[in-house]
């Protein structure tokens, strides 16, 4: 629009030879034409400058909801994550007859429940009684209010945000500001800000002279409407005609809006910094990217320093030129003071204050800025875009505060253990966990500083999964039951292929050593390299593929043997929806965070329902449970029991890639499934292994929460049998090498052995194993 | 078309209404809380295993790969498996019966979101699963109806009355779906119990 000319400028064409009178006419004409063209012109700029004021006005954020915690007898919680769960959601400690206050001694609470609209219904209120014991929901009972043996607690609002928006924003509203800014503001920027009508003469006046004495631009006349307009079309150019448009717009806002609103969008919209390719607009976001902090929790200098690069965002840079920024913020402090806002000590004490600026930028002010992210990534996979622009939408979603505060603390407290100066330094690590048998995402962590919105590692972070794969190469044996068992001899020897181009492939193990003959489950669980490439080759890489693209991967795969070691690159998220179907015997549940979005009114949008779907034959994803658990209790998981109980059974699988750029662990038990990657952004090698550096993660992330074991139901088709695993022989429960072990029906040895390790063909009495 | 589903489908309503019974939570996995998490409290006794019927037999076996941190003597369980799934706790048989009610109103996605509620309570228990399959007949959904009577298949372990019902349900969305062949080996599950 810039380019349009002013109306005033364009030629009549002079009408020679007529008398004075004609001439006046002629101007009066010109005048008249003129007029019109610029009531013309003033009423297109009019709709250019309100439809953008309007997109710009306060948007109210779509709430943003933790799930709910369900209570009932039985129900899995500490009393200390009740607590919690309870300050979360808002709840006071109190007499628990207050609504929204709860009592509590030991164990014992008493919860006088708020009641809550959800998408599915009303839950009303009611005053809880319930004993946490064990950390399971006991003596749950309803003292007032309708009966029910289970109830919903209203769930924590974990965020607010923008969903028609690609970036996080971080709107403030006027009367939640610190009186200070707009003040401050003005004083600085602005002092007639209550008395013009969008461009102030006057100061314009003052501005020209000052520039014409200096020689040089050092003042600027802008209103802040002014300032607001310029901002609305972002442009450096500094034309007469263009400094007339804004003018006139600035007029035009005034005339429409008030003062306030102006005030609140200029707060909301003002460019106060750069971030890349991210321009940092708002005092709300600028708060967070410089101070890491909520612009209503801002002292007086810090206020100050961002009231000063108004002026100037990139001149007054204060990580990049924090002495110039100084310079300017305690100007700002003093003119404040003389104007009366704060008193001279005030602003004395706050000039000897530092900056206090953030050494990392924040560009949200969500908590949990990871999990959000993928929030937002569903929302636009899922929903369509028109539903998502309406006011107020509320969005439920799947976070577990316990779970994701577990997981923030694992990460937080391992990751400095694992290793030493710049090793340390450099280290990331990211943790998905879903409840394993709904594929919920539970909790997120993007890296090792998670309140930091920055690379989300879970999400983006791609990297070889190592011996993750392995898995699924057995899977595909194991689905050739008439030449697969778990107790088949597989070959743990080196071997050389050599591709058609001449070139020579020898993979190794991880340790070197070569213990020829093993039988499959062992080879999974310790993880071997030679006898997982070839089985891999055996059944054929198409086969693995076909595995894994059943399971969700979406990539291509590559058609290499080295494929078959893990030379297959996903995100931590794509690994937990791969070891969903592990974890729930070879269905498939893909992985969501969103269990419904409501618009204001509570009328649901589109609905995304649990789904599963079979991807495996199920006796065949148990065999491989097996070896999953046998990894934990014997194999390369078993230092996770280093942290966790006995009592709790697990199944999980370690993956290193070379050099240790990769640490991997992926497990499960009964009820939640985790995948943990350490690693370093740069690729860069380190001395863990999946074990050393996935694995503490792991553990400690599951240590922290009271779960069920891990004990899946035998599948159809299967059948448990005593097996001596040395010698491919069914023997009795109690004798020597006795493993209990499971085998598709029909597939188990024929041979049989006793204690003594005599063969014979004694009557079969496996099904007392069976049924022990 | 599918009514004859939908008839089998509240036979198996009322199987289940009989077998729901409410029972304490749990079932056959091992329920294990955080150790010493509420310090207020003494200390948990350690608890004989015996108490957990679910003591496996103790196999004793040397660690074969060699590792920087040596953990804990050496594991003293294998591998856990169990022969049924969980029992539905009384809060998932409320939800249930809730469900149910939606869905004689014809309200099969309000019978969705509750039997949803009931999945996250009880995952691993058929029953759960097989009303899911219910509600997606009524909804039309014979698709996802077919994998959640797979789902539940795969949970219902030698609880033969379960297993039934899970495969005639199968058989009848299978005929409904046009897969007689598949249909046909699902009654023959069916009648082989």
């Amino acid at each position: 629009m810039s380019k349009s000319r002013s109306p005033r400028k364009k030629n009549s064409k002079p009408q020679p030879g007529r008398k004075r009178t004609g001439v006046w006419r002629f101007l009066f004409r010109v005048g008249a034409v003129g007029l019109v063209l610029l009531a013309g012109w003033m009423v297109y700029l009019d709709a250019v400058v309100t439809s953008r004021f309007e997109g710009r006005r306060f948007e109210v954020p779509s709430r943003v909801y933790a799930r709910p915690l369900e209570l009932y007898d039985g129900a899995s919680v500490s009393a200390s994550g009740l607590a919690r769960e309870l300050e979360l959601a808002g709840y006071r400690a109190g007499d628990g007859v207050r609504v929204g206050t709860y009592q509590r001694s030991g164990g014992r609470f008493v919860i006088s429940a708020r009641g809550f609209r959800f998408p599915d219904g009303e839950e009303p209120r009611r005053r809880l009684s319930l004993v946490v014991s064990g950390d399971r929901v006991q003596s749950f009972s309803v003292l007032a209010g309708p009966e029910s043996p289970i109830v919903r607690l209203e769930p924590a609002q974990i965020g607010g945000i923008y969903p028609s928006h690609r970036e996080d924003r971080v709107l403030v509203r006027l009367e939640e500001v610190p009186e200070l800014l707009p003040k401050g503001l003005m004083v600085i920027e602005d002092r007639q800000f209550y008395e013009h009508f969008g461009v102030a003469p006057q100061s314009i006046a003052r501005a020209t002279l000052a520039n014409i004495k200096a020689g040089h631009i050092v003042q600027g006349g802008s209103t802040l409407t002014q300032q607001l307009v310029k901002n609305f079309f972002l442009s450096r150019e500094q034309t007469l005609v263009r400094k007339g448009n804004e003018a006139l717009m600035s007029v035009l806002l005034e005339w429409h809006y008030e003062k306030d609103d102006i005030l609140e969008t200029y707060l909301n919209e003002v460019y106060l910094g750069q971030a890349g390719t991210r321009s940092i607009n708002g005092f709300g976001l600028a708060s967070q990217f410089f101070f890491g902090e909520p612009l209503k929790d801002l002292d007086v200098h810090q206020l100050a320093l961002l009231i000063g690069m108004v002026k100037g965002p990139s001149y007054y840079n204060p990580r990049r030129q924090p002495e110039r920024a100084k310079a300017r913020r305690d100007l700002v402090l003093s003119e404040m003071a003389e104007a009366g806002l704060i008193t001279a000590e005030e602003s004395a004490r706050a000039i000897a204050r530092p900056l206090g600026v953030s050494s990392r930028p924040s560009y949200t002010d969500n908590r949990y800025p990871a999990y959000i992210d993928l929030v937002r990534r569903h929302l636009a996979r899922d929903y369509r875009q028109e539903d998502l622009q309406n006011d107020g939408l509320r969005i439920f979603t799947t976070l577990d505060p316990a779970v994701q505060s577990a997981s923030e603390v694992a990460i937080r407290d391992t990751l400095p253990r694992l290793a030493r100066g710049n090793t340390q330094e450099a280290l990331e690590a990211a943790l998905v966990v879903t409840a394993k048998d709904t594929g919920e995402v539970l909790a997120l962590v993007g890296g090792k500083d998670p309140e930091f919105a920055g690379f989300n590692r879970a999400v983006d972070a791609r990297r070889p999964i190592g011996s993750l794969i392995k898995p699924f190469t057995y899977l595909a044996a194991l689905e050739q039951a008439d030449r697969y068992t778990l107790l088949t001899p597989v070959q743990d020897r080196s071997f050389t292929l050599e591709f058609d181009d001449g070139r020579l492939w020898q993979p190794r193990n991880f340790d070197g050593e070569e213990r020829g003959e093993v039988p499959l489950h062992l080879a999974l669980s310790r993880s071997y390299n030679l006898p997982a490439v070839r089985v891999g080759l055996d059944v054929g890489i198409p086969r693995v593929q076909q595995v894994l693209r059943a399971f969700g991967v979406t990539t291509p795969i590559s058609d290499y043997p080295s494929m078959l070691l893990g030379a297959l690159s996903l995100t931590p998220a794509d690994v937990a929806q791969l070891y969903q179907g592990l974890a729930t015997s070879g269905f498939n549940t893909p992985l969501r965070t969103i269990r419904e979005v409501t618009d204001a009114d509570n009328e649901p949008l589109s609905r995304y329902n649990l789904k599963v779907d079979r991807v495996a034959d199920p006796a065949a994803v148990h065999l491989v449970q097996y070896a999953m658990q046998e990894t934990m209790q014997e194999g390369t998981g078993r230092s996770a029991y280093n942290v966790l109980p006995q009592r709790l059974s697990l199944a999980g699988k370690t993956g290193t890639t070379d050099q240790g750029r990769d640490s991997w662990f992926a497990g499960f038990s009964g009820d939640l499934l985790a995948v943990a990657w350490v690693g370093r952004d740069d690729n860069g090698p380190t001395v863990l292994t999946g074990a050393t550096g996935a694995l503490p993660v792991w553990s400690a992330m599951m240590s922290q929460l009271p779960q069920h074991g891990f004990s899946p139901v035998m599948p159809d088709g299967v059948q448990y049998h005593w097996v001596n695993a040395g010698e491919q022989a069914l023997t009795e429960e109690g004798c020597p090498n006795a493993r209990l072990m499971p085998f598709v029906t029909g597939s188990e040895p024929r041979q049989r052995i006793d204690c003594e390790g005599q063969f014979g063909r004694q009557i079969r009495s496996w099904f007392e194993g069976l049924f022990r | 078309m599918n009514n004859a589903v939908m008839t089998r489908a509240s036979c198996l309503a009322l199987v289940l209404a009989l077998a729901g019974c409410a029972t304490g939570p749990g079932g056959g996995s091992i329920y294990v809380p955080v150790g010493g998490e509420d310090r207020s409290e003494a200390p948990e006794p350690p608890r004989a295993s015996g108490s957990e019927q679910n003591a496996e037999p103790r196999v004793w076996r040397k660690s074969e790969q060699p590792e920087v941190r040596e953990p804990e003597p050496p594991a003293t369980r294998s591998p856990s498996y169990r022969e049924t799934g969980d029992e539905l706790p009384a809060a998932a048989v409320s939800l249930i019966r809730d469900a149910d009610q939606r869905l004689k109103q014809g309200d099969s996605n309000g019978a969705i979101a509750r039997l949803e509620r009931a999945q996250r309570i009880a995952p691993r228990s058929a029953e759960v699963y097989f009303k899911l399959a219910e509600a997606y007949v009524a909804g039309d959904n014979l698709g996802a109806a077919e994998q959640f009577t797979l789902k539940g298949l795969s949970l219902a372990g030698n609880d033969t009355r379960m297993q039934r019902s899970g495969w005639l349900l199968l058989a009848d969305i299978r005929r409904a779906r046009g897969n007689v062949a598949g249909a046909d080996q699902a009654e023959t599950r069916a009648q082989a119990l």
